[in-house]
């Protein structure tokens, strides 16, 4: 039974570390909370049941399911991240010199717009999806595995791997880290800034939107306030990895989830936000970065 | 001088504004329009509409036509403080609403203040009408008769001996909870008792504890969202129990969510088949050439609306003392039932019955 909670947990947590990730890199570059990250979580979650629908009613899902997860995943990630980019091209760009309050109120704007879009496009009510084949679970010495867990547990860490791998091995990761570091620097050596924190927008939005692919087919139940509670667990998970270190997002997320997969079956499940915000409190008592952050010294 | 024009320009305006809408008589209409419930809100703003209309086409009370001031709680009890604030400084003679106990009970001390009359159809909580206020009144059953119903079922028919019990720590869902829990008799005994949070969606950590108590019958106090998703992932980790909830899954969307497979089988403590009745064929007709299907509660919000209509229409002025007296006074024939309303405001029959899943499809099961 132990198992399986650290299992749920992290199940929860890969969802968390996976929205997480485009905070702390927003965070990392721009010294700023995008609060509408949340949304595209949500609008990840929508489009990936819009696209599985239209695949299900053309007859893909039932001849390939495979085929037809795969399409989905591939066009809601395209479509998200085209939400990225414009997000903050439209947002936070203009506002790049500005004082450091106006992006943030205009994130979250960003964020009321986006929810009522969606209220208004595609309901108030609740979206409901249901993928028969997806149903089953394996069990493994008495723990029940379902499909979607393992889907949901292969794919992120998978997704968090090539992350790792893009961040530290490649030129553009070493230009985002480079823009990260100094942005001014960095322009000087000939890094196009503007098109570096497009990508990392881009990039966080595609990973927000894997997450909320993979929620809704999880839950099967999408509505267009799932991005709050998500987006505020994400950040904590964020902060208490140390905001700005993208493995810190990861390793952040996880432990929240196990925290508060563990807290809700062994003490009382009537508390299960207060565990998170508790060990979140404690972390940045004794460490006030988190976890693997690092102290950012006055630029002179 | 042209600011000064302005203005008063603008106050006449305002003032004409005023005097065209003094020759209606307002009813207040509160309920979830957005949010996680506002399917449930819809059918029930549906169901008072056709009632409204239909005192309308007779030529509305006392020869004014009825208005409908319709707003949107968000099944928030701040929002319904706010919207209850906004319906009283309007005006409204009495109000139909709000439709979740958490937004009923906080706005009903707003109400109560103003002394205007409120006619609940949906919010089930027993605290409601126990405060002494004299304005509230409500037709559907309470949380403590729908509890006990449930655990007399449980009892006498389930023979349950281990029950594990979840609540969403709402004035509904614990409430339901709570009366349940108290009404339990042994050999069955609780051996989990907790809460979730509302609009979380994942309960596994939850689910599995209680799997490993192995109990036989599951019960939740809640509604359909997390119904849905907890009668699901139970039956993914393999729970067998069988599971009763409260009226508040009587939605569709309940077996939509958890899946047809997951829903089978699951109990549902709520008031008996009104729908062969004559009374209720004609209404059901009317909504669903309108609006479509109706909602468990749209025919409750239809009774509510003729209930307080006729007590507008009965009594001398349309004085919020002289509405609560006549309310007292007489009784309703609705779709569902006769209705008399005792000293606290409830109605005097009982209200509940237990309803199966079989199929996707409700259908009436047992009468206590």
């Amino acid at each position: 039974m132990f198992i399986q909670q650290i299992i749920n947990g992290l199940t929860l947590g890969s969802v968390y570390s996976l929205i997480a990730l485009g905070y702390t890199m927003v965070y990392g570059i721009l010294e700023f909370i995008n609060f509408a990250h949340g949304e595209i979580y949500m609008i990840g979650a929508y489009l990936g049941i819009i696209f599985l629908t239209f695949f299900t009613a053309v007859g893909l899902t039932t001849s390939n399911i495979y085929l037809s997860l795969f399409l989905t995943m591939i066009l809601t990630i395209a479509f998200c991240c085209a939400y990225g980019y414009l997000i903050e091209r439209v947002g936070y760009r203009p506002l790049r010199y500005a004082p450091r309050l106006s992006p943030l109120i205009s994130a979250i704007g960003i964020s009321i717009f986006l929810q009522n879009f969606v209220m208004f496009t595609q309901g108030a009510t609740d979206k409901v999806i249901r993928v028969e084949a997806l149903d089953g679970f394996v069990s493994v010495w008495g723990i029940n595995l379902s499909y979607l867990q393992v889907a949901i547990l292969t794919v992120s860490f998978v997704v968090m791997i090539g992350l790792n791998l893009f961040v530290n091995k490649t030129k553009i990761g070493t230009a985002m880290r480079a823009t990260a570091q100094d942005k001014i620097m960095a322009s000087l050596v000939g890094i196009d800034i503007n098109m570096i924190i497009s990508l990392v927008f881009v990039v966080g939005a595609g990973l927000a939107s894997v997450a909320g692919v993979m929620v809704a087919g999880y839950y099967g139940l999408v509505n267009y306030h799932i991005g709050y509670i998500a987006g505020l667990k994400a950040f904590t998970a964020a902060v208490l990895g140390g905001i700005g270190s993208i493995q810190g997002a990861m390793i952040g997320g996880l432990i929240l989830g196990i925290v508060e997969t563990l807290g809700s079956a062994y003490v009382s499940s009537d508390y299960k936000d207060v565990y998170a915000f508790l060990i979140l409190i404690v972390v940045l008592l004794i460490k006030p970065t988190g976890l693997l952050g690092q102290r950012i010294e006055d630029k002179i | 001088m042209r600011v000064w024009l302005c203005l008063i320009l603008s106050f006449l305006i305002l003032l004409f504004g005023c005097k065209a809408k003094e020759d209606t008589i307002k009813i207040g209409v509160a309920a979830p329009l957005s949010g996680s419930i506002a399917k449930m809100g819809n059918d029930f703003k549906n169901g008072i509409t056709i009632a409204v209309e239909e005192w309308n086409s007779k030529g509305g009370i006392k020869g004014k036509k009825i208005e409908l001031l319709i707003e949107d709680d968000a099944n928030d009890p701040k929002q319904a403080v706010t919207v209850a604030n906004k319906l009283v400084n309007l005006g409204v003679t009495a109000v139909i609403g709000h439709f979740t106990s958490s937004c009923s009970m906080a706005a009903s001390e707003v109400y109560h203040k103003a002394n205007v009359p409120v006619i609940n159809a949906s919010s089930t909580n027993p605290q409601l009408t126990q405060r002494g206020h004299k304005n509230i009144f409500r037709i559907c059953g309470r949380d403590d008769l729908q509890g006990m119903v449930a655990a007399m079922f449980i009892n006498s028919q389930l023979n349950a001996k281990r029950v594990a019990i979840i609540h969403d720590k709402t004035t509904y869902g614990q409430g339901l909870a709570d009366e349940f829990k108290k009404n339990i008799k042994p050999p069955a005994e609780v051996v989990y008792y907790g809460g979730i949070t509302q609009g979380e969606k994942d309960f596994k950590s939850v689910l599995t504890t209680i799997k490993s108590l192995n109990p036989d019958v599951l019960y939740f106090g809640g509604i359909y969202p997390e119904g849905g998703l907890i009668t699901r992932q139970a039956r993914e980790l393999g729970i067998t129990a069988s599971f009763i909830s409260g009226d508040a899954l009587t939605d569709v969307k309940f077996v939509e969510i958890a899946g047809e497979r997951a829903a089978e089988g699951s109990y549902i403590t709520f008031s008996p088949d009104f729908t062969k009745s004559d009374s209720a064929k004609a209404f059901l007709q009317k909504y669903k050439a309108k609006y479509g299907e109706p909602g468990p509660y749209s025919v409750y919000a239809y009774d509510a609306a003729n209930i307080i209509l006729k007590a507008i229409s009965e009594s001398p002025d349309t004085k919020g003392s002289s509405i609560i007296d006549t309310m007292r006074k007489s009784t309703f024939t609705g779709v569902l039932s006769q209705y008399r309303f005792d000293e606290k405001g409830d109605v005097t029959h009982m209200p509940y019955v237990v309803w199966k899943i079989t199929g996707g499809k409700y259908i009436e099961y047992w009468k206590p």
